[in-house]
């Protein structure tokens, strides 16, 4: 099945520099951003299932990276959350350091495959360091758009 | 004797079989779950020259999977309650088991029968558990 994460990134889910210094704060602040565009329902459901998860893991994938992410029926499809922290956020990375690029996925109960692999692709298009170095520096969600669309394959 | 802390170790050639048993295993002993995927250049150009397909396409097909299972072998871990660390590394097998063991402070390594558990088995400081 071929998946392009790019189609499931709205440019009203990006957040170009997100307030929140701390990553529960940080995940609230993103989902809430996401329901005030209407892309999520239950804003609290939704909360919920990813502090779930981040009690059970760290989604601190290093290099800058986090990726929290939750299965749940707050959300009618897969989708897709960017923020930008230019100080970093403490999300107990794997390496020590803080986030700066933070991508949130969701999707539905049932479409455990597509999540898997829009896990899978977005973690292998983020361990690229020119990638991660262009998402830091780019100036709009536009730009955040292209570089995604740019580099996945 | 229980173990708290194990470390599954995957390779391209693991089947998904072995991530329920590996939960299992951690639910049993309320253990935390760390999981490795291992890229293994050698087995990638070795692939690549048996295949005639470039090096790069099997690489990012071999690293694509890899970040798959870990997600696979995560969402199972969660419904289940237990605590994962996912990793995704690229060398040698046993040298990163080696390393894994060591700074995680493994109790037990649990690795499928054919991914060289045969060597890990000679070399490891822990208890191998080969599925």
């Amino acid at each position: 099945m071929q998946l392009k994460i790019s189609e499931y990134l709205k440019p009203e889910a990006i957040i170009m520099e997100i307030k929140a210094k701390e990553k529960i704060a940080a995940i609230n602040e993103i989902v809430e951003h996401m329901v005030e565009h209407k892309l999520v329902s239950d804003g609290k459901e939704f909360i919920k299932a990813l502090a779930k998860r981040e009690n059970l893991e760290s989604t601190g994938i290093g290099d800058g990276i986090a990726i929290p992410h939750a299965r749940t029926n707050a959300v009618g499809d897969l989708i897709l959350a960017f923020a930008h922290s230019p100080q970093g956020i403490d999300f107990s990375s794997i390496d020590g350091k803080p986030s700066h690029i933070i991508f949130l996925i969701a999707s539905p109960e049932n479409q455990k495959s597509e999540y898997i692999m829009a896990l899978a692709k977005l973690s292998k298009l983020l361990r690229k360091h020119p990638v991660r170095e262009m998402l830091r520096n780019a100036k709009d969600p536009e730009e955040i758009l292209q570089i995604v669309r740019a580099n996945e394959e | 004797m229980e173990f708290k802390r194990y470390l599954l170790v995957l390779t391209s050639e693991t089947d998904q079989a072995i991530l329920s048993t590996a939960v299992q295993l951690c639910k049993n002993s309320r253990a935390k779950l760390y999981v490795m995927f291992v890229i293994e250049p050698n087995r990638v150009s070795r692939l690549a020259s048996l295949t005639h397909q470039k090096v790069k396409a099997i690489y990012d097909k071999t690293e694509e999977n890899g970040w798959q299972l870990l997600y696979l072998v995560e969402d199972e871990a969660v419904e289940n309650g237990i605590w994962t660390s996912l990793h995704l590394e690229e060398g040698n097998l046993l040298e990163l088991t080696k390393r894994y063991a060591e700074t995680y402070q493994i109790d037990a390594l649990v690795i499928r029968k054919k991914d060289e558990a045969k060597n890990v088995f000679v070399s490891s400081s822990v208890p191998v558990i080969g599925l």
